[in-house]
């Protein structure tokens, strides 16, 4: 920067230039500056120049294009002005030194220091930047260590310490098969950690009921979902299971039945079931796509016994094939009613008449007749026949329910139930309801189109059976049925006190006589478990106070009551509820057909090759509205309706479904699914 | 358009009327008042103030409590919300909320140059000032040694440099001669104010009128009872007069010619409503004083600001409403942090 004025000059005048140097906030420069020319006008000389790159304000944070200036000046007085006005402004001022040696000299020593600065700063960040990576890569095992290690540790949280405070003692559940294999893995265990105790497993009696472990493989597990979303099994009780494993896909047929529904299930839960150890499949984050694969099984059976039922009913895609020729002739009717082309055209429906020789030709063999999907009564043969097949798959399946409990009976030791429960509810329900499935055969098998008209009706025979009256238009089905009924409603109806009152009766008589030959206090040894976790005061004393016996009788009592009324009338209502598989499944088959009449029919419409072109977006309209409406809403409902009629109806005949599972520790991230 | 604001204030005040409207709903009432005035020691005022609209503003505050510490947050709470307002406005509001900022303007330079002549740093009076009166030239007052200086070089180019025109003298800044030129200041920006004011028209002049004109009615008088005793004529105690209130032109002429308390007090009840604010003042150690008085006075007209809608009063009001309010919580807490509970209900209560 050179001098304002000629050296010698400079000297004469003797004034000397002094300077000020700072840096200004850019927004005040130009009130700084008009404030400078007017109070030291004249003194001064002031430059401003910008900074080629923005930096940081320390104050505020903000990356900022500082102003830099230069003021030369002479004259104390106006030095200290300048000053005052720069620090009005907040500059910050920086020493400048008088010669330009010195000025030199600054400004190496300041490059140098900001060279060594960014020096420092890049070789921080670098190191940085390596031990991140380090711990990026370490980081999963690591997350994995701690959850391991922090479930461990809340899992010996609920040990208890031993008297001597060295060891912890846990109390937990274990299957008795597995007894040695703990015993092992205790041994390995201390073996491995090479401590120079060991870790072992005693049994302890106790009285808590213990949890329910019911062992399944991946095509089982499906099935024991179900079951235990409703209940787990009380401690060794009757596991349904099994049972489900094969009723349940079947009744959910029955209400899906069509063979081309069926099929598509059936491949894609194949398809699942085929790849489903690829990991893409196994860990989808979408909770509805994880129901629909862990019930991978389930669907692959329902779909299977749908294609079964799909033959039954005689519907593909809603069409009937013709598997086996038709059992009704067209041609002899046609022959023997001499039907002309004039009447033809006149009549848009005609009948077949079965009693006509050769014209019906004795029954299909499997399944519904396809001649039955080009009549226009075809719901009233469907009906009929949906209508007394669901009431008797529901009384055979409401029957298997009761025997079911023969096993519980049988091994809870309590026999007087299998002669005071069992008993009188099989007669009630088989008298009743078995009577009913047997009318429904007997006039199946006697009754044929010869006597149509004259055939009884099982409705009016069945509400004649419980009012004890009789209607004359209405013939017998078979000689004595009168007297037959009467005997069976009686029966039914003695049963009722029997289930009412024998079990309480009985565990009454019991009771008095258990407390008037032993009278003898508990022994010590008898009592009910020496768990480290639970005082004496907590346990239970078994031995009954007089009065508390009575209040045992009344609790018994209210609750048989409970029972029976429960179980005569739910008789009634469960076997009604059946009626649900002809609901859905007429409702099912309805369905598919508007779908083939009102979409893809159209598509068959135009003949030439535009029709061709046109079949396209009504065969894609045809699919997708098969997949969305009847494969899966059809599908849900079906299977929501199977569900409710193996929870309610069937399990409540024998079930009790108090238990608790058995939790064993595991690391989450083991199990994978 | 005279009283059809209605139809056009909203379109650009709206939304900050609006908001005035909301912080005038947090200016503590009588019970707030009685809740701080039974408090013990400053923490239980700050406790009282935290369930206010002033919420948690002294929270960051580490180390003992003192007034100036609550004097100054407070302060801020104000002033961040004037600067919401005045970064918001459009004209002809700007310009309205910049006039309520020149008194305090004028107060900060008055401040500076008199704490100059007695040789203080600079860096010592900054914090004194008022924030709602800063301006970027500020703390360059200090190198001006008299009037004329002080406009060339710093005050020409601030919003100031309009009511200079009268102060414009070579004397050397002295103690007098400040006190002369702050009053003149003022006057003229009183009376620019209400040449402004009625410029609007309609609501906002109806309702800034008797504000300003009771505000320069109180400056005659404040200036005649000071001036008793002091080396000030009578002349030039009339030209510090605003001429901008009721008591213009009789009334002033009388005040000029006072010569004690009770003359002043004459004059007063020739005006009905200073009349009755003359009435309720005492001398004695336990009644109201005058600065009391007038200071009700304006509150109540203050309040009577926000009765009507679409003007720019409520933004005047709400602004010495604040600082009344300011005043009250400080004299609170003098006189607990003092333990001297006598006075301590001579807060003006506001709602």
């Amino acid at each position: 920067h050179e001098p304002i004025l000629d050296p010698s000059l400079h000297q004469h005048l003797d004034r000397k230039i002094n300077f000020v140097a700072g840096v200004i906030h850019p927004w005040r420069v130009s009130a700084f500056e008009r404030l400078l020319w007017r109070a030291c006008r004249g003194y001064l000389v002031a430059s401003f120049v910008e900074m080629p790159e923005p930096m940081e304000d320390p104050a505020t944070g903000e990356t900022i294009t500082w102003v830099i200036f230069l003021i030369s000046y002479w004259g104390e007085q106006i030095g200290q002005k300048i000053r005052k006005i720069s620090d009005c402004f907040h500059c910050q001022v920086y020493p400048y030194p008088e010669s330009e040696a010195s000025r030199e000299e600054t400004m190496n020593g300041l490059h140098s220091q900001i060279q060594d600065l960014s020096l420092v700063l890049e070789e921080t960040e670098q190191y940085l930047a390596q031990v991140l990576d380090k711990v990026a890569v370490a980081l999963p095992t690591w997350r994995v260590q701690v959850q391991k290690m922090k479930a461990i540790y809340l899992v010996l949280n609920q040990c208890s310490f031993d008297v001597t405070q060295k060891c912890l003692i846990a109390e937990v559940w274990c299957p008795v098969r597995d007894l040695t294999q703990v015993q092992d893995a205790l041994r390995q265990g201390s073996y491995k950690s090479g401590s120079s105790v060991e870790c072992f497993v005693q049994r302890i009696p106790t009285s808590e009921s213990p949890p329910t472990l019911i062992r399944t493989n991946k095509f089982t597990a499906g099935f024991q979902s179900i079951v235990d979303a409703y209940g787990v099994a009380s401690y060794q009780e009757v596991n349904p299971a099994p049972y489900a494993i094969i009723t349940f896909p079947f009744i959910f047929a029955i209400m899906f039945g069509d063979v081309g529904h069926g099929l598509l299930m059936f491949l894609f839960a194949l398809w699942m079931v085929v790849y489903e150890n690829s990991p893409s499949l196994r860990q989808a984050s979408n909770e509805i796509w994880q129901t629909f694969f862990e019930g991978r099984y389930l669907i692959l059976l329902m779909g299977a016994f749908s294609i079964y039922t799909g033959f039954i009913y005689n519907e593909c895609f809603s069409k009937a094939t013709v598997i086996f020729p038709s059992a009704w002739s067209v041609a002899t009717m046609a022959n023997h009613s001499s039907w002309s082309s004039a009447y033809l055209a006149t009549h848009p429906t005609l009948t077949l008449d079965p009693n006509v020789t050769g014209v019906f030709r004795g029954p299909y063999p499997f399944g519904i007749d396809p001649i039955w999907s080009l009549a226009t009564n075809h719901l009233n043969f469907l009906n009929s026949f949906k209508m007394k097949m669901s009431v008797v798959l529901g009384i055979v399946h409401m029957g298997f329910g009761v025997l079911l409990g023969v096993f519980n009976h049988v091994h809870f030791q309590q026999r007087h139930r299998l002669v005071l429960e069992f008993l009188p509810e099989m007669v009630f329900l088989l008298a009743l309801f078995g009577y009913l499935v047997f009318l429904i055969f007997y006039k199946w098998i006697t009754f044929s189109a010869a006597d149509s008209l004259v055939a009884p009706s099982i409705l009016i025979h069945f509400i004649d059976m419980f009012l004890f009256t009789s209607n004359a238009g209405n013939l017998p089905l078979y000689r004595g049925q009168v007297a037959v009924q009467t005997v069976l409603v009686v029966l039914a109806l003695a049963s009722v006190p029997v289930l009412l009152l024998g079990t309480p009766l009985y565990l009454c008589c019991r009771r008095r006589q258990v407390a008037t030959e032993e009278q003898e206090p508990l022994l010590e040894g008898q009592e009910a478990g020496n768990s480290v976790n639970t005082t004496k005061e907590d346990v239970e004393s078994g031995g009954h106070s007089p009065d508390a016996e009575h209040l045992d009788f009344a609790e018994i009592f209210m609750h048989q009551a409970i029972h029976t009324i429960e179980y005569c009338l739910g008789c009634v209502s469960n076997t009604a509820s059946y009626l649900r598989l002809w609901a859905l499944s007429l409702a099912h088959a309805q369905l598919s057909e508007v779908l083939w009449t009102m979409v893809m029919r159209n598509g068959f419409v135009g003949l030439s090759y535009v029709g061709g072109v046109v079949l396209v977006p009504v065969f894609a309209a045809f699919a997708v509205l098969t997949v969305a409406i009847l494969l899966v809403m059809e599908g849900l409902s079906a299977f929501l309706h199977a569900l409710r009629l193996h929870w309610v109806e069937f399990q409540n005949k024998f079930y009790v479904g108090a238990g608790y599972k058995l939790c064993p520790f595991a690391f989450a991230v083991d199990t994978g699914e | 358009m005279p009283g059809y604001s209605e139809f056009y204030f909203n379109v650009d005040h709206g939304y900050l009327e609006g908001l005035v409207r909301g912080f005038k709903a947090g200016i503590l009432t009588s019970a707030d008042y009685v809740n701080l005035a039974q408090c013990e020691t400053l923490e239980d005022l700050k406790l009282h103030l935290q369930t206010t609209d002033y919420g948690n503003f002294l929270a960051n505050e580490t180390g003992p409590l003192t007034i100036s510490t609550i004097d100054d947050k407070l302060k801020a709470k104000l002033l961040t919300e004037f600067h919401y307002f005045r970064n918001h406005a459009f004209e002809p509001l700007a310009t309205f909320l910049n006039f309520i900022t020149y008194s305090y303007m004028i107060d900060n330079v008055i401040l500076l140059i008199t704490g100059t002549l007695h040789q203080r740093p600079i860096a010592e009076l900054v914090p004194k000032c008022h924030p709602l009166g800063s301006f970027e030239q500020m703390e360059a007052v200090s190198i001006a040694s008299n009037p004329t200086e002080l406009f060339n070089a710093i005050l020409v180019d601030t919003p100031l440099a309009a009511f200079f025109q009268d102060c414009l003298s070579e004397n050397d800044l002295d103690e007098m001669n400040i006190e002369i030129m702050r009053n003149k200041l003022y006057k003229s920006y009183l009376e620019a104010f209400y040449k402004f004011c009625e410029k609007q028209g309609s609501t906002t002049a109806e309702i800034m009128r008797p504000i300003l004109e009771f505000e320069a009615d109180r400056r005659a008088f404040i200036i005649t009872i000071n001036s008793f005793g002091t080396e000030l004529s009578k002349d030039d105690r009339e030209k510090l007069y605003p001429t901008c209130g009721k008591l213009y032109p009789e009334g002033l002429h009388l005040l000029a010619n006072a010569d004690d308390y009770e003359q002043v007090k004459c004059v007063a009840d020739y005006y009905a409503e200073y009349k009755a604010v003359f009435e309720g003042v005492g001398s004695g150690t336990g009644e109201k004083t005058l600065e009391d008085a007038f200071f009700e006075h304006e509150v109540k007209l203050n309040v009577l600001a926000f009765n009507n809608q679409f003007h720019f009063g409520v933004f005047y009001a709400y602004v010495k409403l604040k600082e009344q309010e300011c005043r009250n919580i400080v004299w609170i807490a003098e006189c607990i942090s003092q333990r001297h509970r006598t006075k301590i209900n001579n807060y003006i209560p506001i709602f």
